[in-house]
């Protein structure tokens, strides 16, 4: 989960996002992603946190904040209140990622969501040849004491927003930073990418 | 810089109150700290609560004690006077100083008594307004106040939206629940029982309905405090003996604490005060002006908002304060929300909660910060 604080993934959001939107970042952490926002897009931002002490972090900087659960605060929002709600590393730790998403979609007209690829070859192998959840830099807990909940691989992801009618509009690669469009499952993705990131809307 | 100030507003156009009487000369008594800078920028308006005064962080000039917010306001705390020029006014309708009851009716010569007109939050706050205008403020920094304070403050936020930079509204309520509502009649039937209170015409009787005010007094601190506060502290402990007494005396702890709390108050409130605060308190509804919508109540509003409710308030419950949340995000309003964990009750916002001073340093700081 470490992952949130390097600023590449910051910059990698940050170009999928035009200048001046209104923006909400869900388990916004510290409200680092949101300040880079508003230094270098100028959005209109909001966080919602579950974590006091980082919701504390953010009142102290000046960023909005609700302390809040994805889970149930988000049906406090009306229909396409933000232009872009963002969910880093959130939504396997979410008690309803399917809730999660479709209130995501709901409230703003464009989410940015990525999420620990579970499907990528290492994680495999972890579990195959040791046969041991996998602990990396990106998974770093240890399966007893993991805020996780609901892990998931891209083709899940994928396979979740067809069912709630989700449109996935563009898929980015963190190490490459490339952003493409999306046009459907590639296996490429699924085995080499260690992080899932997709801009998606409501069809 | 500590400074008491006293000032007559409204004398040539008196003030039109919500019941459709008019108020005027309108006196108000209020206290600053710190200093205002060349912009008029850094002004912070301190609402008090039902039984506060002007005296947020200077020694109370009845009980000796140090003033009600002292760990809140002050050089280097939360609401730093090294950096903000607050200001706190005694609502109308108090009694300390500020026209109210026990002050003289420029019409009878005598005190008003139950002749001042019922006031409500938002004629308070459009005496409020009067003082902020005399003191030459065009825009507030931060409006804020817990309990009644955070009522003011969201009367504020929907009636002069372009006059608040930014506001923290703390334990409050949009309007008064029927559990509200009857605790404070509660509180009024007790005063107005006591036969000392004589239609509220005691002033120049040497008997005053002090065991009335006593019991508003008490009845309304058990809702301050939470259940397990009061538990931990108290608990069945025995005053002051072994075992019981088999009287109606204070045999327990708890008994002699809200004996020792209803007391007290006499000395520093007004039984008339107390009658007609309550019932402003009551009539509050920020949205009676617009039709019951709080969506209307707040259109206009465009201040950076930090609402603040903690755990065990039963009083004015975290839900009621996420309701207002909720109609802030409804209109995509700038709003922060944090709710702090604490046994202390309703009475939180003036206990020493150091993740309460953090958040409003925080918020103030930072948004100061980015004028």
């Amino acid at each position: 989960m470490s992952l949130i604080n390097e600023k590449k993934d910051f910059s990698i959001i940050s170009s999928l996002i035009p200048e001046r939107s209104s923006v909400i970042d869900i388990g916004c952490n510290d409200g680092s992603l949101l300040e880079y926002l508003e230094i270098n897009k100028k959005v209109d931002g909001r966080g919602m946190e579950i974590d006091q002490e980082k919701v504390q972090l953010c009142l102290s900087k000046g960023i909005s904040v609700i302390e809040g659960d994805a889970d149930t605060d988000l049906f406090d929002y009306p229909d396409n209140l933000f232009d872009y709600s963002i969910l880093t590393y959130t939504l396997q730790a979410t008690k309803s990622p399917k809730t999660v998403l479709s209130q995501l979609v709901r409230i703003s007209s464009k989410s940015i969501i990525s999420f620990p690829n579970f499907g990528h070859w290492l994680i495999g192998s972890s579990l195959l040849i040791n046969q041991k959840m996998p602990v990396s830099k990106k998974l770093s807990y240890s399966w007893h004491e993991t805020p996780n909940l609901h892990f998931c691989t891209i083709n899940d992801f994928i396979d979740l927003c067809n069912e709630l009618s989700i449109k996935i509009e563009f898929k980015a690669n963190l190490k490459t930073k490339k952003i493409k469009p999306f046009n459907g499952k590639n296996i490429i993705d699924s085995y080499f990418n260690e992080v899932g990131l997709f801009l998606i809307s409501k069809k | 810089m500590i400074e008491n100030k006293t000032v007559e507003l409204a004398k040539d156009q008196p003030l039109l109150l919500d019941s459709g009487k008019r108020l005027g000369p309108i006196i108000t008594a209020y206290t600053t700290y710190g200093q205002l800078n060349d912009e008029k920028s850094n002004a912070v308006l301190v609402c008090h609560a039902l039984t506060g005064d002007q005296y947020v962080a200077s020694k109370h000039p009845i009980t000796q004690k140090d003033g009600w917010w002292s760990n809140v306001v002050g050089p280097g705390k939360s609401i730093d006077t090294n950096k903000f020029f607050v200001v706190c006014p005694n609502v109308i309708g108090g009694c300390m100083g500020s026209s109210g009851p026990k002050e003289i009716n420029p019409v009878s010569g005598k005190e008003f008594g139950t002749d001042f007109p019922i006031i409500t939050i938002a004629d308070m706050v459009k005496a409020q307004k009067l003082l902020i205008d005399y003191l030459n403020i065009k825009k507030i920094f931060c409006v804020t106040g817990g309990s009644m304070g955070g009522m003011l403050v969201l009367e504020w936020l929907s009636k002069f939206p372009d006059m608040v930079h930014s506001a923290i509204p703390i334990a409050t309520a949009t309007n008064h629940s029927a559990q509200n509502i009857a605790l404070n009649e509660l509180a009024r039937q007790a005063i107005m029982a006591d036969p000392n209170w004589q239609t509220g015409k005691y002033y120049s009787s040497p008997d005053k309905p002090t065991k009335g005010l006593s019991v508003a007094r008490m009845a309304a601190h058990i809702s301050y405090l939470s259940k397990d506060a009061l538990q931990s502290k108290f608990g069945r402990n025995l005053q002051d003996r072994n075992e019981l007494e088999y009287s109606f005396d204070a045999d327990f702890q708890i008994e002699s604490y809200l004996r020792h709390q209803g007391f007290t108050f006499v000395d520093r409130f007004d039984a008339n005060s107390y009658l007609y605060i309550t019932r402003a308190m009551d009539y509050f509804d920020v949205t009676s002006q617009h039709g019951g919508s709080l969506i209307e109540a707040f259109k206009d509003t465009k201040s950076k908002i930090l609402c603040i409710s903690f755990t065990s308030d039963w009083l004015y419950p975290t839900s009621e304060n996420k309701k207002i949340v909720k109609v802030f995000n409804s209109l995509g309003l700038d709003v922060s929300f944090i709710e702090i964990e604490t046994d202390g009750g309703h009475d939180s916002f003036l206990l020493e909660e150091p993740k309460f001073f953090e958040a409003l340093k925080g918020f103030l700081n930072s948004t100061f910060d980015k004028i």
